[in-house]
């Protein structure tokens, strides 16, 4: 298991994510992996949102989102309308990959897939060690333990976009903007 | 007859359907005039984008093996997974049906909206619900359907069928649709950018999900071991219409159906770099349905459990399985490659190289399979130039399918005493003696080369007079628009026994055996000549093989007997000369083609298909390869400098040509001698062989060229005058006639230096 576990966090390309995720129109930052490190990343962004919807996470530790969910504009259980009419969102992603700037978010879960969905800021939160080489990397059992076999997923590149209406329009049904923030 | 209407009054719709050739001329009136200038655009955007995408692909070749591998299983073993897959469905607490035919599968869905009381129903994109018609069945019995994908909003809104397999309303400029919104909405709402037609279509949609009490996906592939879906989009309303509704419907066809959600692996890259050029779309749903997720409840309403049903259709498709030929369709991921990269298509779009749901190269199957033959009469539009061949993800031989059409279309046609007569005479196989009159005058181009060549003064003085003209553009449907290439006044034949033998001794032996096409032969024998003069320089031997015809003409006219007679002859012709050891040399592009890929479906045994595929060459490629491996110095050899040419070059290669790989070369061999050479980057000249010179494709094949004209005027403004310079003899004829310019084969060129 600890071979494994170095594996792959030697084979992390997390600089190649970056880039990809920035090629992609999302804007990603690194953080240390700290309640407040990340209760702050993502203020920073969402920082004048009214209403901040929140879908808990299922992989990533509930301690690690303590310090944000205190925040008073938070809401894990909205309201119908608040769920259609909040500026922000916030989810874990349960995987990333390198070479697309993707993060692929469980759909199958409570409301992480409305969280990420109907906000035009998605903020998705990725842990570094998640981050896989390829898309096809997520329909492997020796990865991440077969999640990716087993879920109801979406893998989300970039924000939103169309070019249906002539010119390149970003920002469409689902968010104008996807915000990555990856735990180092 | 009626009076033609006008290009702009006539309607998709009215021309959709083209099983009157009539409305084949209608709609390449009206895709030429109203639509032309933004299907150009957005086609050639995502052919530029694929080439880029394809390309960051490490294994693209590979990947695109295990991709069609797993379409060939999966289709074979296409009723077991089928099975299993209900069974997965069930198994997730969903339903399945197998809709046999379009009708039922719109009745399933209807019945089960309407026992929910479904009144309002929002749609991802599902180009399988346009061949079904199901918002029609649907809106008949009172259920609002919101198309909630832009350009499906957009058709819905203009009452039009899709354009285009995954962009169906490119064909609509900016422009268009501001004219179209504002007249149907009547909104004094800026509508003036694409933000803001955006963003007014959004707001629209964004009530309708959040109101929707049912939603209806397609799907891009289903795996049968776990009833998981894969969607692939960029606006994020195929998640609103998986997520947010309690009852989600997935319609898709029968040939969707993979093994296991493992195979998504060999498709998740491969589809989205073949269709957009993107590494990924803005979202990718993989997705086992029902979802345990809660569904959105809009304030008002009560909670309601998820429901799922999955409705796969078979209309057609299970007999396209049993076909030989149509079965190849059913790989078809649906990623528009084929499209984009066909200069046809890139010129009129769906609407004219189109039936009523399916477009472009693979459309003509799909219509046939899932309407009658003549629905495919579009496919004409598919000139056989291979450039879609290497790109599709599926390895799927497209103009091998339009020709098989083609085939059964003559077949259809009826026979005639006059067809038979005129058959017998030309050489067109019994079998093919049904084919229309243009077709076999076209596909006998060797027999009317041979007459033209015996009698040239006879011939060329006919093909000037204005009443051979008439006749030939009444009888075979020969544009009069079209100046004729002379008959030459010696065959090639007659000029190789002429030319005096080298002086010097070759020094590469066993040499090369030259094949005296057709068109080289009694079109453009100095074309033939010049590479005799330009490989016999760098010290081969050349021989040059008898004139017989290669299948290439009648096989671009689906008269496949007559292919299959002459690609035999051919290659038994050509057997002694691949024994002496002598590469097979072929100045025409598209017969080189014949030889290379081509030939493999008119040929039984597989060794003389590999022996003659391995061993012909492009005149220029084979120097190429002689001067590398003999480390001669073209410069020193072939002298820029001396050319009566000068030294700057525009060079277009020929279609086939670049498909079998044997481009590149003549630009490294005129680079090397000392040449500026600046290239087409078109995919077709818009001529491809007999095509330009039909009646009712001239204006498609001059505005085709319109793209390759423009090039050359840009490349010259840029620099100076160069002169034209083209590897195909159709290439030839479409630039002399775009252009008012000699234009020279390559060879030509590299002689004028010896």
């Amino acid at each position: 298991m600890a071979a494994n576990e170095t594996l792959t966090t030697v084979s992390v390309d997390l600089d190649g994510f970056v880039a990809a995720a920035t090629a992609a129109v999302a804007t990603v930052e690194v953080i240390e992996r700290s309640s407040s490190a990340l209760r702050d990343a993502i203020l920073r962004v969402a920082g004048g949102a009214n209403r901040i919807l929140f879908a808990p996470p299922q992989d990533l530790p509930a301690e690690l989102f303590a310090e944000f969910a205190r925040d008073p504009r938070v809401r894990n259980d909205p309201t119908p309308d608040e769920m259609v009419n909040s500026p922000a969102g916030v989810t874990e992603a349960f995987a990333g990959v390198a070479g697309t700037g993707s993060v692929c978010v469980d759909v199958g879960y409570q409301k992480t897939g409305m969280a990420s969905l109907l906000a035009p800021l998605h903020i998705a939160v990725v842990a570094a060690e998640t981050i896989v080489p390829q898309p096809r990397d997520l329909f492997r059992e020796d990865v991440l333990g077969g999640k990716g076999l087993a879920r109801s997923f979406v893998f989300l590149t970039g924000p939103s976009a169309t070019a249906d209406m002539g010119p390149l329009v970003r920002g469409v049904h689902g968010p104008h903007r996807l915000h990555i923030v990856v735990l180092r | 007859m009626a009076a033609p209407a006008n290009p702009v009054d006539i309607t998709p719709r009215q021309v959709a359907n083209k099983s009157d050739k009539q409305a084949l001329r209608d709609a390449l009136r009206m895709t030429l005039d109203v639509q032309s200038a933004a299907i150009r655009r957005n086609t050639q955007t995502f052919n530029r984008n694929r080439y880029t995408a394809i390309a960051r692909i490490a294994d693209y070749d590979a990947m695109k093996d295990r991709a069609r591998r797993i379409k060939e299983n999966a289709i074979a073993n296409l009723p077991a997974l089928l099975q299993q897959l209900e069974a997965s469905v069930h198994a997730n607490g969903g339903h399945f049906f197998l809709a046999k035919t379009a009708a039922d599968a719109n009745n399933y869905i209807r019945d089960v909206l309407v026992q929910h009381e479904v009144k309002l129903v929002v749609k991802g994109k599902s180009i399988t619900t346009e061949e079904t018609r199901l918002n029609h069945s649907l809106e008949v019995v009172g259920i609002k359907v919101a198309e909630s994908d832009l350009a499906e909003f957009i058709l819905q809104v203009a009452d039009e069928q899709p354009s285009h397999i995954i962009a169906p309303a490119l064909h609509y400029s900016r422009e268009r649709i501001t004219a179209l919104f504002k007249r149907k909405f009547q909104t004094d709402l800026p509508l003036d950018t694409g933000e803001e037609l955006t963003r007014s279509a959004r707001e629209i949609l964004r009530q309708q999900f959040i109101a929707a009490d049912a939603g209806i996906s397609g799907a891009n592939l289903i795996a049968a071991d776990s009833g998981s879906l894969m969607l692939v989009e960029s606006e994020g309303n195929i998640r609103m219409t998986t997520t947010l509704p309690p009852l989600h419907i997935a319609i898709a066809g029968i040939e969707k159906v993979v093994p296991s959600r493992k195979d998504f692996q060999s498709f998740i890259e491969l589809l989205p770099a073949s269709a957009t050029g993107q590494p990924l779309t803005s979202y990718v749903s993989i997705l086992q349905p029902p979802l345990t997720a809660l569904p959105f409840v809009a304030p008002g309403k009560t909670a309601k459990p998820r429901e799922f049903h999955l409705v796969l259709v078979d209309n057609g498709r299970s007999t396209m399985r049993e076909d030989p030929i149509l079965h190849e369709a059913l790989y078809c991921i649906r990623c528009s490659a084929c499209l984009n990269v066909c200069a046809n298509f890139e010129t009129v779009g769906g609407h004219a190289f189109g039936g009523e749901t399916y477009s472009g190269g693979i459309g003509g199957s799909w219509e046939a399979g899932t309407g009658t033959l003549m629905n495919a009469r579009f496919s004409e539009l598919c000139t056989g130039c291979s450039r879609c061949v290497p790109q599709c993800p599926v390895r799927i031989d497209i103009p091998w399918l339009n020709q098989n059409l083609r085939q059964r279309m003559n077949e259809a046609d009826g026979n005639s005493a006059v067809k038979s007569l005129f058959g017998s005479l030309t050489g067109s196989a019994p079998e093919d003696r049904v084919a229309p009159l243009q077709k076999q005058f076209f596909a006998n181009y060797h027999t009317v080369g041979k007459l033209g060549t015996d009698f040239p003064s006879l011939a060329n003085g006919s093909t000037h007079m204005p009443m051979a003209r008439q006749v030939m553009e009444n009888v075979f449907g020969v544009d009069q628009r079209r100046e004729l290439p002379p008959f030459p006044a010696k065959t090639w034949e007659q000029l190789f026994r002429d030319e005096r033998p080298p002086t010097k001794a070759a020094t590469i032996s066993p040499g090369v055996a030259m094949l005296a096409d057709t068109f080289t032969n009694y079109g453009t024998p100095e074309r033939g000549m010049a590479a005799v003069r330009v490989l016999r320089a760098i010290g081969v031997d050349v021989v040059l093989t008898p004139s017989i015809p290669d299948g290439r003409a009648a096989m671009s006219q689906g008269m496949i007997a007559t292919a299959r007679e002459q690609a035999r002859a051919m290659a038994a012709m050509l057997q002694p000369f691949l024994r002496s050891g002598r590469k097979i040399i072929v100045v025409e592009p598209s017969v080189l083609a014949m030889l290379r890929f081509d030939n493999k479906h008119l040929l039984d045994d597989p060794a003389p298909i590999a022996a003659l595929a391995s061993g012909s060459f492009e005149p220029l490629q084979a120097l190429w390869d002689i001067a590398q491996e003999t480390s001669v110095d073209l410069a020193k050899l072939f002298p820029a400098a001396k050319s009566r040419f000068g030294t700057r070059l525009f060079y277009h290669s020929h279609c086939q040509q670049r498909t079998c790989n044997a481009a590149s070369q003549t630009i490294d061999v005129l680079r090397a001698a000392g040449f500026d050479v600046a290239t087409s980057s078109v995919e077709c000249c818009g001529m491809a062989g007999s095509f330009g010179y039909k009646t009712d494709y001239y204006e498609l094949s001059m505005a085709v060229g319109a793209d390759l004209f423009a090039q050359v005027q840009q490349a010259e403004q840029e620099g100076g005058p160069r002169v034209l310079v083209a590897s195909g003899i159709s290439c030839h004829e479409q630039l002399v006639a775009g252009m008012g310019r000699i234009v020279m084969h390559p060879a030509e060129v590299l002689a004028s230096t010896l």
